[in-house]
């Protein structure tokens, strides 16, 4: 038991390291998401194949392969990112690539008759998107959006695999210290167990205050 | 590059087989267990519906990669040494399980609740009724995000790799470690990876519209 108490601060820092990545990772890639989601819709044809095919890469392909594409393979021009840099910018790009289609989905729900209605009271599509559609279709893909905050928290993990002081680096790292792998990655399962459970029942709370205010 | 891929293609397949072999083995697996964990968790009994939940919700919880350490690790430590190619197995098949048999669950919750009462109107016994009637249907609601998750299972065999599994992505890492071009070698696994996913959601998206097909 000794052994929780000597690390428990390490992993807490490794937690709070991955806790901030998926934070700025997932505001940028919402936000990306959002316009890349009306892009889809509204932009015309080529481009809704140019974000269809981008899609399809980042679902097609494993996590660690992009991972491991962005931090090893842009080293071979050059390109040497920090493990730190590496990991975010492919936690955003892989992120990107997730919202795009809990967007699109979402404000294709709402548009459906709603969007109609935007624009027989003489709304510009800006003003439908704006004021009408995106506040209802908010509430519509909260559920997706909080599988997807815990789906970029699991996918921190692989970021140790390029040197990232994260959870599993510090587990990593305490089992050839200790040579306990059953209390230290029982400590990084249990540190991911408490950031997801709490992250999924938030999302519960928040789904039924959205509801009941309606 | 296209020199480089001839040289490497062939351990590359040995890689691949890996690969596949390990998401059998782990779908094998998750299947057995999600059908059990289903079972319990929509009985009669109480304890056992509670350690199911249980078990769903932890399992879904905890990142793949933490599970494949553990099995691999933490097991060999308290004395269950698995091979690396068991350890991953077991992983897999651990997490996956918990996906299937809520995929399982809701493909038993679309069935209608008339044909449960029609099965026992005819007399039929709860077996008869189960076998013939509710897990036709069942199955039919099953198949496409089951067979959306294997595809997502064949992407998490690439972390068994980190246990020293042969896999795709381990024949990658060596050739790309072996050559210095890790983007020729990586973007060479990549095609074998999106290959299997365009292949498996093609087939997806076949299978539902024959499905929709028949019931219109």
């Amino acid at each position: 038991m000794h052994y929780v108490a000597l690390y428990w601060a390490v992993m807490a820092r490794g937690g709070a390291l991955d806790l901030e990545m998926t934070a700025i990772a997932v505001a940028i890639s919402v936000v990306v998401g959002v316009l890349a989601a009306i892009g889809k819709l509204y932009g015309g044809k080529l481009l809704a194949a140019i974000i269809t095919g981008y899609v399809e890469v980042i679902r097609g392909l494993p996590p660690i392969l992009q991972l491991f594409i962005i931090y090893f393979g842009l080293s071979q021009f050059q390109i040497n990112l920090s493990p730190f840099a590496a990991g975010l910018l492919w936690l955003i790009l892989y992120g990107i690539g997730y919202a795009v289609e809990i967007f699109r989905a979402g404000i294709a729900a709402v548009a459906e008759g709603q969007g109609e209605a935007a624009d027989a009271l003489g709304m510009t599509r800006a003003q439908g998107l704006r004021r009408v559609i995106l506040p209802q279709a908010w509430v519509i893909m909260l559920p997706s959006l909080m599988t997807f905050l815990v789906l970029q928290v699991k996918n921190t993990t692989l970021l140790y695999l390029v040197g990232v002081a994260d959870i599993m680096y510090q587990a990593r790292l305490g089992t050839s210290a200790t040579e306990q792998p059953a209390i230290m990655y029982g400590m990084a399962a249990v540190a991911y167990l408490v950031i997801n459970l709490t992250l999924s029942r938030l999302g519960g709370v928040l789904e039924r205050r959205v509801e009941a205010s309606r | 590059m296209l020199q480089l891929w001839q040289q490497y293609l062939p351990d590359f397949f040995a890689g691949v087989v890996v690969s596949l072999e390990v998401t059998g083995a782990a779908l094998v697996l998750a299947l057995a267990l999600g059908a059990l964990l289903v079972t319990a968790r929509t009985g009669r009994v109480r304890v056992l519906r509670s350690l199911a939940v249980g078990y769903i919700e932890i399992f879904r919880a905890i990142p793949v990669l933490v599970l494949v350490f553990m099995a691999y690790y933490s097991l060999g430590q308290v004395g269950i040494r698995l091979p690396g190619f068991w350890a991953g197995v077991v992983a897999l098949g651990a997490f996956y399980a918990a996906l299937y048999s809520e995929d399982m669950r809701s493909g038993l919750q679309s069935v209608d609740r008339g044909q449960r009462e029609a099965a026992q109107a005819l007399g039929m016994t709860n077996g008869a009724m189960m076998r013939r009637v509710i897990l036709p249907q069942a199955l039919l609601a099953f198949l496409p995000p089951g067979t959306n998750e294997l595809s997502n299972l064949i992407k998490d065999t690439s972390l068994v790799f980190t246990i020293g599994v042969a896999d795709l992505m381990f024949q990658a890492n060596q050739a790309s470690a072996a050559t210095f071009q890790p983007m020729d070698m990586f973007v060479l696994a990549g095609l074998f990876y999106f290959a299997f996913y365009i292949l498996i959601s093609r087939i997806l998206a076949r299978w539902e519209l024959n499905v929709q097909r028949r019931r219109s």
